[in-house]
């Protein structure tokens, strides 16, 4: 197993240092493959796409513990869901819905947001390993302590770009509901941020 | 203010990371869950109760035909019902209406089955015990999977079939509708 994964990894690596059009042609290709049920075609697609999903999944949760739980259900789900994939969106894109739905599905199998967020300070580690430095991780922070539905809609919206109406979908709400949580995440954010200095 | 704040602050929120490598590997349980071959939910019991079903809706057509034209008097019997207690789990309950038509109807079995054959009586009783060998079984079932739907919805299906069952006995069907509050 560790020799497949050798030569998946580099042939994963050969697209990433080529062009982006052979990294599409060379997912397209793990893609058939894993459609046909090929677990190693799927180890290299995860591993072409595990940060993107992961960090979509720790910025909507705030919590590693969490991240990691909703990162694997939704590569189950989407190793279920393969042959579903048509390529209508980017492979990523719908990677991106399975793992908003993951972390929704958790959330509503949780028990209430505030004992939720009460256990997460209880054993979340100090700090969240995200890459962010100075402003940006009183930012990330911040993001963190929004309430639920206000920091998913920032998350999607203001984070990863997805429009309103995008956001909207994968959050099972209304576009001007997705406007009005945006509105409300940047009210508490300045809140919070103008505290430690963040203004314009 | 507002404006120039928002506009930093989505500035600020695009150079957020995006791709963030979790601190261990995660593609080890991914691999175990993805190789395991996923348990079914049909476990034999839960097929042998769904087999009872739909013998039970089958036995009570031709139960149904048997009664229509049998009008011969002849001697009671006292057929001894056992109901069974059951939990539905969160998504379903028995309503009051459907409670209220089982007894009615109950009580009037007796009267109802001295006015068949003998071979219609047995044919009832027979498929009165299907449907609560049926019932005994699919609670079996749910006590340990109290969630299932599938199962709720084949255990509401066994009782719709009796209450089918004891109106035709007892030729009370224009006085019942389908219920739809169980």
């Amino acid at each position: 197993m560790e020799a497949l994964l050798t030569v998946a990894g580099s042939d994963y690596s050969r697209g990433m240092a080529n062009a982006d059009t052979n990294i599409a042609v060379d997912e397209q290709a793990w893609i058939l493959k894993a459609q046909r049920a090929d677990a190693r075609a799927f180890e290299v697609l995860y591993r072409l796409h595990v940060d993107k999903i992961y960090g979509l999944c720790l910025r909507m949760t705030g919590n590693v513990s969490e991240a990691e739980d909703c990162t694997q259900e939704a590569f189950i789900q989407a190793w279920n869901k393969m042959a579903k994939f048509r390529g209508d969106s980017a492979f990523a894109t719908w990677l991106h819905r399975i793992a908003v739905n993951a972390v929704l599905g958790r959330i509503r199998k949780s028990k209430r947001e505030q004992d939720r967020i009460q256990a997460v300070s209880d054993v979340q580690p100090a700090r969240v390993v995200t890459g962010d430095t100075g402003e940006l991780r009183d930012l990330a922070a911040a993001v963190d302590r929004l309430p639920e539905r206000a920091r998913h809609v920032f998350v999607l919206n203001a984070v990863y770009g997805y429009s309103h109406e995008e956001a909207a979908g994968m959050l099972g709400i209304a576009a001007g509901t997705s406007k009005a949580q945006l509105h409300r995440a940047r009210r508490l954010l300045m809140q919070q941020l103008e505290e430690q200095g963040f203004t314009a | 203010m507002t404006e120039e704040f928002d506009d930093k602050l989505d500035r600020a929120a695009r150079q957020l990371a995006t791709e963030i490598a979790p601190e261990r590997d995660l593609w080890p349980d991914i691999a175990t869950a993805i190789t395991q071959p996923r348990r079914s939910r049909w476990t034999p019991m839960f097929a042998q109760a769904a087999a009872l079903v739909l013998l039970v809706g089958a036995s009570s057509a031709i139960t149904y035909v048997s009664v229509k034209n049998d009008s011969q008097p002849v001697v009671s019997i006292e057929p001894e019902l056992v109901f069974e207690q059951t939990s539905f789990g969160a998504n379903y309950n028995l309503g009051p209406g459907f409670q209220d038509a089982r007894n009615s109807l109950r009580a009037e079995l007796d009267v109802e089955l001295m006015r068949l054959s003998p071979e219609a009586r047995t044919n009832i009783q027979e498929n009165l015990d299907l449907i609560h060998t049926a019932i005994s079984d699919i609670n079996v079932v749910l006590e340990k999977e109290p969630e299932n739907v599938l199962l709720q919805q084949m255990l509401l299906r066994a009782y719709r079939e009796e209450l089918t069952l004891l109106s035709r006995v007892g030729g009370l069907t224009r006085n019942l509708t389908m219920r739809n509050d169980i």
